[in-house]
């Protein structure tokens, strides 16, 4: 009996130290696997990353896990008011961030110079960052083939679509405009008025822009001279955009777009959101920012709360053959090529720019993932499943912003029923904000 | 199985003591933890404080200006230049912002101009609402952290509305002065005190919790949401904590972005609009645990060590214990020895005593052999008593309790004695026996006359008993100079030609009840104790004891003592105009005795036969020059004493005083030597003082004959009472003290000794024999008791002791009460004769003084 207890003891202890062992072993290998640090993990410092966000959680939370690793590293999350307008400012003065959000509209812009100019070139690859593993549409060199940023995050235009409402009618999220139209019609049949809706109140984030956009930019993809005349406003450009009006004309008619009910959707994010979550709207068209804020307004929602669902964030097929997925890039981070704490920040980046890191970082913020790999979070999987013929990058097509400010304002202007499709094609190159 | 048990439960014990120092550890720990916490809470506030005074001393200052503005009716040009130059501190600097436009001028040029004052706040987000900022003076006006437009730095603004004047249309013109200050110059402010806060971060939030100022471990864009983030927590109880934060002082413990245990402290900035002052510190560093490992460690290596002390201390005492019981064994064994032993060795002398006393009864008509069987009957019974004496010794010595007990003595009576008594057996064992003195000064010695003599006779009636008929014990007394102050060594030799010993048995001679296996022994009696008492006294009076031997060719014991002087010496003894002639085989004898007479101051002349002496004494005789006295050795080849001296008085005639020594029984010879013509005779060895005392006693009294030594006449007379309880010992005294013609009364009791001497009539008792333990009252009390009496007489009548309390420290006890002398019993009556004419020589000697 003493010899059972005591070998129980012993084979205790020894299967104590074993998993001990395995676990110190599992960690090691996790660390194998990943992220190798390529300096002393013991290295004080401190990174200060500024950004226009009030306050940036995911990015804190990579912090944390950055510290799991450089426990003596502090990193601070700094936000600049009128971000855009004021980064030159800081860069230049005492306050100059380590790491900081910058925007590819920004290069060639005089105005933007010193953003564009303290970013470091990233594509060097003395830095070790894993640039493969984003996807090659947002990832914007320089004509000097310069990279003096990387997408952390990227957006793109789509809906809502409550997979509940789906199943309870029996019906299938649509991939092509047939199925989407048909699909509205059931919808309407089925009782429900507004099979789609969306944010109306302006033009830039409207459900006719979110609508739109993708096709338009289908159908000037690869054409040079379409886009070189429409950067130039040339009034005769306009004709780019018929297939698209006409194209919002045949959705109109055939989707129905309840205008007075969509009005009462205050603002482009959180009323969009809100107004989701009432749970009868099947479809809600809107940017792939406000999908990322509908986490943290489900508790918000007493409809939501009472009678959550299953929602999911899809391109709207507008074409027939299916949908396209306008890939932009969303948030750029840029490393400043002066700061203090260089190395450090450089070795955050190596840390942040992976696969793993930037989809963790993408999941917790809501935001669609600048990976290729977008099939880990849910909401956003249904883009990953577009084929490469139908991704589509407004950065690599070129359109200036005055450009695309003429496309929606004459979609808009349709749309909403005060210009026709002639006079909306007629005004391009003559529409202001 | 014991031990083990033993084990378990000191084990249970250490692992309870260190349970309870565990518990009683962190119980301390969490009281330090809470008074940390206490302790932190205290240090927000005191923050708060600090954070306080300086938004004040910035808010004033940005009151004043205002205040100045205001009165003044400055355009902006003027109010911006006013506060340029009111300006002392170069990190600080002021906006002048219209409230219609959100655009001003700055005190300071936008970054990388020289001249460009101005500024605009349109998309900075902070002055939309101008109203809530309060009237000058009525509280701080602080915006959130923000971007100073001039040169992108983190700032804070104080602000206050001031109303300036347009240069143009002199018309009032609504603007807010911000006192802008780098946030850095705040976060200055914002440091611990104390070390074990050094990762301590402050934030302020306002009173919705968003951060006004934010610490870099802060999370999201309020506190309520960075709780939430990582605790889990419900709408209600986040409800709870957000309102105690932003309404209390106290603080909170919660989980930090990095998933550690943190504590919140809040306090509220009294001089704010709802404003809260935030610290956060992990729970780490407030808890001091480090000592209390120590504490634990100190503990369990002190009930380690206690317990293997323990252990180890158990161990050693089993073992003793183990070794105490084997002693306890190998003693009971022992003692089952001794008593086999004793039975053997007692039953012995008894079995003689009980036979030879049948055998007397049946034949008491046979005078012969009835003289016989007693004889035999008291030797057996000396045997006895010996074996007795040795074993109250032995059983003394072994437990400790064996006290010298020093007096002064005579060496002289000491060796005379020794001589009286082995006398019987040299003469049994018709023995050659020498006994020399060699140089003894001292004749007064201070030491326990009773083990002294115990240790002569021990060895000396060893030497006889194994000395065959017709050898030789030869002994000899020698004094030298000790190395001990005041002392004289005595050295004791006794060589005997007996059977000695093996060297085997020769290891363990002292052992008690050792006795060579020797068939020659078996036939002599003897306890096996004596050797093993002789060592023990002599060692116990500092002396060494040493032996020499080989078998069948003899024994030579030397026994070494240092004994002290006595204070009284013998006075100066003096021969005046003496020729003495020793005649003596004995060269020893002629050296020793020739130098003592000649010491003496006489002159002495010394011859080795008795024709020698017989010439010589002639030859004098004829020249009219006779010998003063002449001492002759029994002993002689050729011609013994007595034959020489029959020879002296036939040839020289009866005037010369002749004195006749031996070693052996003078009443052998007594009477051949007496009709000889012997005038006196003296015992071997002859001390200087013996000798002095003889020839004087012969020179003074002229020719005396010798008394008699059986002439108990002086006794004749006597009456003596005897304090005696048992009736058998009464009658064996009087019936013994009858044979001397002593008379005697008896005292029953120590009671009935008293009154009996009280009521005696004066003179009428010579002496008390007092037996010691009798009921109603002791021979010790009655001896005291009559000590007191006023009667001189009774008084001081000599007490003598007659008991059966024989050992020193009884001896001891008897002359303290006022005794005179101590008899042990079985008493041996030639003591008793010598104890009275002893006491009766004293009484003597007292009257005559």
């Amino acid at each position: 009996m003493m010899m059972r207890k005591k070998l129980s003891i012993f084979l205790a202890a020894v299967m104590l130290l074993g998993l001990t062992a395995c676990g110190s072993k599992t960690q090691e290998a996790k660390q194998e696997e990943g992220f190798q640090p390529a300096l002393d993990t013991s290295i004080k410092g401190s990174i200060n990353v500024a950004g226009g966000y009030s306050n940036f959680e995911a990015l804190e939370n990579e912090f944390d896990r950055f510290n799991e690793i450089y426990p003596n590293v502090e990193l601070i999350y700094t936000k600049i008011d009128d971000y855009n307008n004021m980064i030159g400012t800081v860069l230049n003065g005492n306050d100059a961030p380590d790491i900081y959000v910058n925007n590819s509209w920004m290069y060639g812009r005089e105005q933007y110079k010193a953003s564009i100019d303290h970013a470091e070139n990233l594509a060097d690859p003395a830095l070790g960052l894993d640039l493969d593993c984003i996807r090659d549409n947002i990832l914007l060199n320089t004509e000097d083939g310069t990279l003096p940023m990387v997408p952390v995050f990227s957006s793109t235009y789509g809906m809502l679509v409550n997979k509940d409402l789906f199943e309870k009618e029996g019906l299938s999220i649509p991939s092509t405009y047939p199925e989407l139209v048909a699909v509205c019609k059931d919808f309407r049949e089925k009782g429900y008025p507004n099979p789609m809706m969306g944010y109306t109140a302006d033009e830039k984030t409207s459900i006719y822009t979110v609508v739109s956009y993708p096709f338009f930019y289908s159908t000037i993809a690869g054409n040079d001279e379409a886009v070189d005349k429409m950067n130039a406003l040339d009034p005769a450009a306009g004709e780019y955009m018929r297939p698209t009006i006409t194209k919002m004309e045949q959705f109109l008619n055939d989707v129905g777009v309840d205008g007075s009910a969509c009005a009462s959707i205050e603002d482009n994010y959180e009323a969009v959101i809100l107004r989701f979550f009432e749970g009868d709207v099947p479809m809600m068209a809107c940017s792939g920012d406000a999908v990322s804020g509908t986490k943290k307004r489900e508790s918000l929602s007493d409809q939501f709360t009472k009678n959550p669902f299953q929602y999911v964030f899809v391109p709207i097929p507008m074409a027939d053959e299916g949908a396209y997925f306008l890939d932009i890039p969303n948030l750029q981070f840029s490393v400043n090529k002066d700061s203090k704490n260089l190395e450090v920040a450089n070795e955050f980046m190596r840390f942040l720019v992976t696969s793993q890191e930037l989809n963790e970082m993408a999941k917790n913020k809501g935001l669609m993932s600048p990976t290729k790999d977008l099939s880990f979070d849910s909401r956003y999987a249904a883009f990953g499943e577009i084929p490469e013929s139908r991704i589509l990058s407004p950065e690599e097509i070129g359109l200036t912003d005055d450009a695309v400010l003429q496309l929606r304002m004459a979609v808009y202007e349709y749309a909403t029923g005060k210009l026709s499709i002639e006079d909306a094609i007629k005004g391009f190159g003559t529409y202001t904000q | 199985m014991r031990k083990i048990l033993i084990i378990t439960v000191n084990i249970f014990i250490m692992a309870a003591i260190l349970i309870a120092v565990v518990v009683y550890s962190r119980y301390e720990s969490e009281a330090s933890y809470r008074r940390q916490i206490e302790n932190f809470e205290n240090t927000t506030v005191t923050m708060e404080r600090v954070t306080e005074n300086y938004l004040e001393g910035e808010q004033r200052i940005c009151d004043v200006w205002s205040r100045y503005i205001s009165n003044s009716h400055m355009t902006m040009e003027e109010a911006i230049e006013f506060i340029r130059n009111s300006h002392v501190l170069g990190n600080t600097s002021a906006h002048l912002i219209s409230i219609d436009t959100l655009e001003g001028l700055s005190t300071r040029p936008k970054q990388g101009t020289t001249d460009d004052y101005a500024v605009s706040y349109k998309r900075v987000g902070l002055l939309e609402d101008p109203s809530r900022i309060s009237e000058n003076g009525e509280s701080i006006n602080i915006t959130r952290a923000y971007t100073n437009p001039m040169n992108g730095e983190q700032s804070l603004a104080f602000c206050d509305r001031v109303v300036l004047v347009d240069a143009k249309t002199h018309a009032s013109v609504d603007a807010v002065l911000l006192r802008v200050i780098p946030i850095s110059a705040l976060e200055q402010k914002w440091v611990f005190p104390q070390t074990e806060l050094e990762n301590a971060e402050l934030s302020l939030i306002d009173a919705n919790g968003d951060y006004i100022l934010k610490g870099s471990n802060f999370k999201n864009s309020s506190i309520l949401e960075f709780y939430k983030s990582y605790n889990q927590t419900d709408t209600e109880s986040s409800s709870k904590l957000y309102d105690s934060i932003t309404s209390s002082t106290g603080s909170v413990s919660m989980i930090n972005s990095h998933g550690q245990e943190c504590i919140l402290a809040f306090t509220p900035v009294s001089a704010s609009d709802g404003w809260t002052l935030l610290g956060l510190v992990p729970a780490k560093d407030l808890h001091v645990e480090r000592n209390n490992w120590l504490l634990f460690g100190a503990v369990s290596a002190g009930l380690l060590i206690l317990f293997l002390c323990d252990l180890f201390y158990m161990l050693g005492l089993n073992k003793r214990l183990l070794i105490t019981a084997m002693e306890a064994e190998s003693a009971s064994k022992a003692k089952t020895d001794f008593l086999s032993t004793m039975s053997h060795d007692i039953r012995t002398p008894m079995n003689a005593i009980i036979g030879l006393t049948t055998i007397a009864e049946k034949n008491l008509g046979d005078e012969e052999s009835t003289k016989e069987n007693l004889r035999k009957i008291g030797l057996a019974s000396n045997h006895l008593l010996t074996l007795i004496n040795d074993i109250l010794d032995i059983s003394k010595i072994e437990s400790g309790k064996l006290k010298l007990n020093p007096l002064t003595f005579s060496l002289v009576e000491t060796v005379e004695n020794l001589v009286n008594i082995s006398q019987p057996m040299i003469k049994e064992k018709n023995i050659e026996f020498g006994f020399h003195i060699n140089r003894v000064e001292k004749e007064y010695l201070y030491a326990d006359e009773l083990r002294l003599n115990q240790i002569f006779i021990n060895i000396l009636s060893n030497a006889i008993k194994y000395t065959e008929p017709g050898g030789s014990v030869s002994v000899s007394l020698k004094e030298e100079q000790s190395d001990v102050p005041g002392c004289v060594r005595l050295t004791y030799t006794v060589a005997d030609t007996g059977i000695g010993m093996s060297p085997e048995f020769m290891e363990s001679m002292y052992q008690p009840f050792s006795r060579q296996t020797d068939s020659r022994v078996s036939s002599i009696q003897g306890t096996g104790l004596g050797l093993a008492i002789t060592r023990q006294m002599v060692e116990l009076m500092g002396g060494t004891i040493t032996c020499r031997s080989e078998q069948g060719k003899g024994t030579t014991f030397t026994v070494a003592l240092d004994i002290s002087e006595a204070d009284r010496q013998r006075e100066e003894m003096r021969f005046e105009d003496m020729d003495v002639l020793i005649v003596d085989d004995d060269e020893i004898v002629l050296q020793t005795l020739s130098d003592d007479i000649r010491s003496l101051g006489a002159s002495a002349e010394v011859t080795g036969n008795g024709e020698e002496a017989v010439k010589m004494i002639n030859n004098r005789h004829k020249d009219g020059r006779d010998y003063s006295i002449v001492i002759v050795d029994w002993k002689m080849p050729d011609m013994d004493g007595i034959e020489t001296i029959r020879r002296i008085r036939n040839e020289a005639g009866p005037a010369i005083p002749i004195l006749m020594m031996s070693a052996y029984d003078w009443s052998d010879i007594e009477d051949k030597a007496k009709e000889a013509g012997a005038n006196g005779f003296v015992s071997k060895p002859i001390f200087r003082s013996t000798l002095y005392n003889k020839v004087h006693e012969m020179i003074g009294e002229e020719i005396k004959s010798v008394e008699p030594e059986d002439d108990y006449s002086d006794l004749n007379g006597m009456h003596i009472l005897i304090a005696e309880d048992i009736d058998i010992n009464w009658e064996i005294i009087s019936n013994m003290l009858g044979m001397f013609g002593i008379t005697c009364d008896r005292a029953e009791n120590g009671r009935v000794c008293v009154e009996k001497i009280r009521a005696a009539a004066r003179d009428s008792y010579n002496l008390i024999f007092m037996d010691i333990q009798m009921p109603e009252m002791n021979g010790l009390d009655a001896t005291v008791a009559i000590r007191k009496m006023e009667d001189s007489w009774a008084g001081n009548i000599p007490i003598v002791a007659m008991t059966a309390d024989a050992f020193s420290e009884n001896v001891t006890e008897c002359m303290n009460a006022g005794m005179n002398g101590h008899i042990a019993k079985p008493i041996d009556m030639k003591l008793v004769v010598k104890e009275i004419r002893r006491i009766r020589h004293d009484a003597e000697k007292r009257q005559g003084a």
